[in-house]
């Protein structure tokens, strides 16, 4: 049962997501919570080529960003503190200054869940878009993640697609998605996709009675669809109502064609419900 | 044939402009403080004095007539940076088109007045001010730096660094007023595409107002009247434009010998600097930020420019012509290229030097000491105004070209305008400045 949840915090409508469903995890699984601010201090401060008498207007406009970083920073652990207490939800938060990705991949590791918004920019000060923060944490992180694009419901809801392609990752993201306790009382159904209907019959049912040892009572469906595996995925957690959906994140086992990279990010970036992934 | 000046006695200059546009990038905590910058300089500068008071003939008079120009170039720098310092633009506007263009066509006049630093830092702010509620704005800045930063400096000695060197080493003040037909095609080409340009980003805000509010009036309520804070500074850098132009036209049957000449430079313009450090209100250098770092960075940076320059100029005109560059539209490409990503002031008397050497090997006997020469000679003179418009234009190519383009872009960013990296940048340049350029070379070179 997840006991502590960490919930990195910026100013995105993801973000805003995504403390909203790790509150309602978190009291649901009674766990405790913590938010986590970054001040990108070493990117604002980052060497660029200079002018001749440059250098000065450069440090000053990285005095005058840093100080803008901080002040969000309090900003946002503040708000969530807020939420937190009116939730009553017990939380703490940190704020580090350091690059974003290696900040939270070392934090994450003192939790059992972290929750991020899709759209997350954690580099706000210095670029307009920051996919590189969320995708080092993908294929790094060794603990679940829990990505909350801005389209997410109020709540998870009562239905959970796990897309299964028998990777040790797959494997993993259901092992601790099982033990999480996120899928009491909910609907959980496993989709694989291949070519073979058997296989992928064989596959799902294994995915099955691996939920079923873990007391998670699931559904088995193989995909055969003429959509890319992408679509084909959405379209059956559209039908089925998911909330949620859980999978392994850009596995390198024999069954990659269905999960390889460019399939998880696809999910990534095209995904209207919360993505539970483990590497 | 043999030379004077042997190629190794060039090494120190080209490594030491390759050290200002480098160690920022990767060691910028180091070059962040002058002290290691004046080490930098100390450094690359040991080998050319020792060439220049162990080897070479008159060495020590060359050193002493670069160290003249040096001081007079930094009296100017700082005398400039005060006063432009001391002036302040306030007031609402909004930031609309028309608005917008007003701004860069005032400071594409303003630049050759004050200098393009003084005119960029003293209408960015304002500028950006009134931008502020737009979603859009990195085309402003860009063009801002493009315009006012760059092209506007054309006109007269005081405009940008490298013609201001020319001036110093014997350029009438006057002889640039030649170039206005080139500044006047590149500064209204780009007003006029940057006019097109925000008029169709504003339409498209106001189709799809979801980032800012767009372009607004503020409530009259709110409104702040436009005015000029420090409008005495005006009267000061009047001074700086007397001082500069009579010492260039008259200083010689006045005052005769050099020396005293540039004293007499140096003191009227500090002077005027002086002035204007005593009749400005502090709250007005407090709302501009005004501080000494960045002269005295300007400073400790060109005592190695100047002292590594005295080889390679020299090296230059003696052999000018054997080095491929002769016609006055390779002068002008080749200069702006290194003006690019090079500061473009040594840039300007590099290239200025081996025009001397192109010239001397048509029968001229002329020196790279007295630039005067070259701006009247029949062949000579085109290639000093293509040095010139190369490396006053193409020092907007990139961020470290000319020295305000850094400090617009430290500025906007800021004020939270998401500004093109260093790369990013380059790639708006090259779209919308070489093909301009290409059109400037076509016309005049």
């Amino acid at each position: 049962m997840i006991k502590d949840i960490l919930v990195c915090l910026e100013g995105s409508a993801s973000t805003e997501a995504a403390t909203r469903i790790a509150i309602g995890i978190a009291r649901a699984c009674s766990a405790q919570m913590a938010g986590l601010a970054i001040i990108d201090e070493p990117d604002i401060r980052a060497g660029t080529p200079t002018s001749i008498g440059g250098a000065s207007y450069k440090h000053e406009r990285d005095e005058a960003l840093v100080a803008d970083a901080k002040k969000l920073a309090d900003d946002w652990v503040a708000l969530f503190e807020r939420r937190c207490r009116s939730a009553g939800v017990p939380a703490r938060s940190l704020e580090i200054v350091g690059r974003p990705a290696e900040s939270i991949l070392t934090e994450m590791e003192a939790h059992h869940l972290t929750v991020i918004g899709r759209d997350a920019n954690f580099r706000f000060e210095t670029e307009e878009h920051d996919n590189r923060t969320v995708n080092a944490i993908l294929h790094k992180a060794r603990r679940p993640v829990l990505l909350v694009p801005e389209t997410t419901e109020l709540e998870l809801g009562d239905t959970v697609l796990v897309a299964y392609d028998g990777s040790n990752a797959a494997k993993r993201a259901i092992t601790s998605f099982a033990a999480s306790g996120i899928a009491q009382g909910r609907a959980v159904h496993v989709a694989t996709v291949d070519d073979d209907g058997v296989v992928a019959r064989e596959m799902s049912e294994r995915a099955v009675a691996m939920l079923r040892s873990a007391n998670v009572p699931a559904t088995a469906h193989n995909i055969v669809s003429e959509l890319s595996n992408i679509d084909a995925l959405f379209k059956l957690a559209r039908g089925l109502g998911a909330g949620l959906m859980v999978m392994g994140a850009f596995t390198r086992g024999r069954l990659r064609v269905l999960f390889s990279g460019s399939v998880t990010r696809g999910l990534v970036e095209q995904t209207e419900i919360p993505l539970y992934l483990q590497h | 044939m043999t030379y004077a000046t042997p190629a190794w006695a060039v090494a120190p200059f080209v490594c030491y402009l390759l050290l200002i546009a480098t160690l920022p990038l990767f060691i910028g905590a180091f070059w962040e403080h002058n002290l290691n910058k004046l080490i930098v300089a100390a450094l690359v500068s040991v080998p050319v004095l020792v060439y220049l008071f162990g080897i070479r003939t008159g060495g020590g008079q060359m050193l002493l007539r670069t160290a003249c120009d040096y001081v007079s170039f930094i009296a100017l720098l700082a005398a400039l940076f005060t006063i432009s310092g001391g002036i302040c633009l306030r007031g609402s506007l909004a930031g609309t088109p028309g608005v917008n263009g007003v701004f860069l066509a005032v400071g594409a006049v303003l630049g050759s007045l004050i200098g393009t630093t003084g005119a960029s830092v003293l209408l960015i702010r304002p500028l950006l001010r009134a931008n502020e509620r737009r979603a859009y704005t990195t085309h402003i800045v860009v063009f801002f730096i493009f315009i006012v930063s760059n092209g506007a400096g054309l006109l007269t000695p005081l405009g940008d660094p490298p013609l201001f060197l020319g001036f110093l080493r014997g350029v009438p003040f006057t002889w640039t007023f030649r170039l206005a037909a080139p500044w006047a095609l590149v500064n209204g080409v780009l007003l006029a595409l940057f006019t097109i340009i925000d008029r169709v980003i504003a339409a498209r805000e106001k189709r799809n107002p979801r980032k800012a509010a767009g372009i607004s009036h503020l409530p009259a309520s709110l409104q702040e009247p436009l005015r000029l804070d420090g409008a005495i500074n005006l009267f000061w850098l009047l001074g700086i434009v007397v001082v500069v132009f009579v010492m260039g036209t008259y200083g010689t049957p006045l005052f005769g010998d050099s020396y005293i000449r540039s004293l007499i430079q140096v003191l009227g313009m500090l002077g005027c600097g002086a002035l204007s450090l005593v009749s400005t209100k502090r709250e007005i250098r407090e709302a501009n930020r005004f501080n000494w770092a960045p002269i005295i960075e300007v400073a400790v940076v060109f005592i190695g420019v100047f002292v590594t320059m005295i080889p390679a100029l020299s090296f230059l005109g003696e052999r000018g012509a054997s080095l491929g560059i002769t016609k006055p539209w390779q002068f002008f490409w080749a200069s702006g290229a290194l003006s690019s990503v090079l500061d473009n002031a040594p840039t300007y008397l590099t290239f200025a030097s081996l025009a001397v050497g192109v010239t001397n090997s048509t029968g001229a006997s002329l020196s790279v000491e007295n630039l005067g020469a070259l701006a009247f000679h029949p062949s000579g003179q085109h290639l000093l105004e293509a040095v010139s418009c190369g490396a006053v234009f193409m020092g907007a190519i990139t961020y470290i070209g000319n020295g305000p383009n850094f400090i617009v872009k430290a500025i906007a960013e800021q004020h939270h305008v998401r500004m093109p990296s260093f790369f990013g940048y380059t790639l708006w340049s090259i779209a919308i400045l070489v093909p301009l350029f290409g059109l400037v070379s076509h016309i005049f070179f």
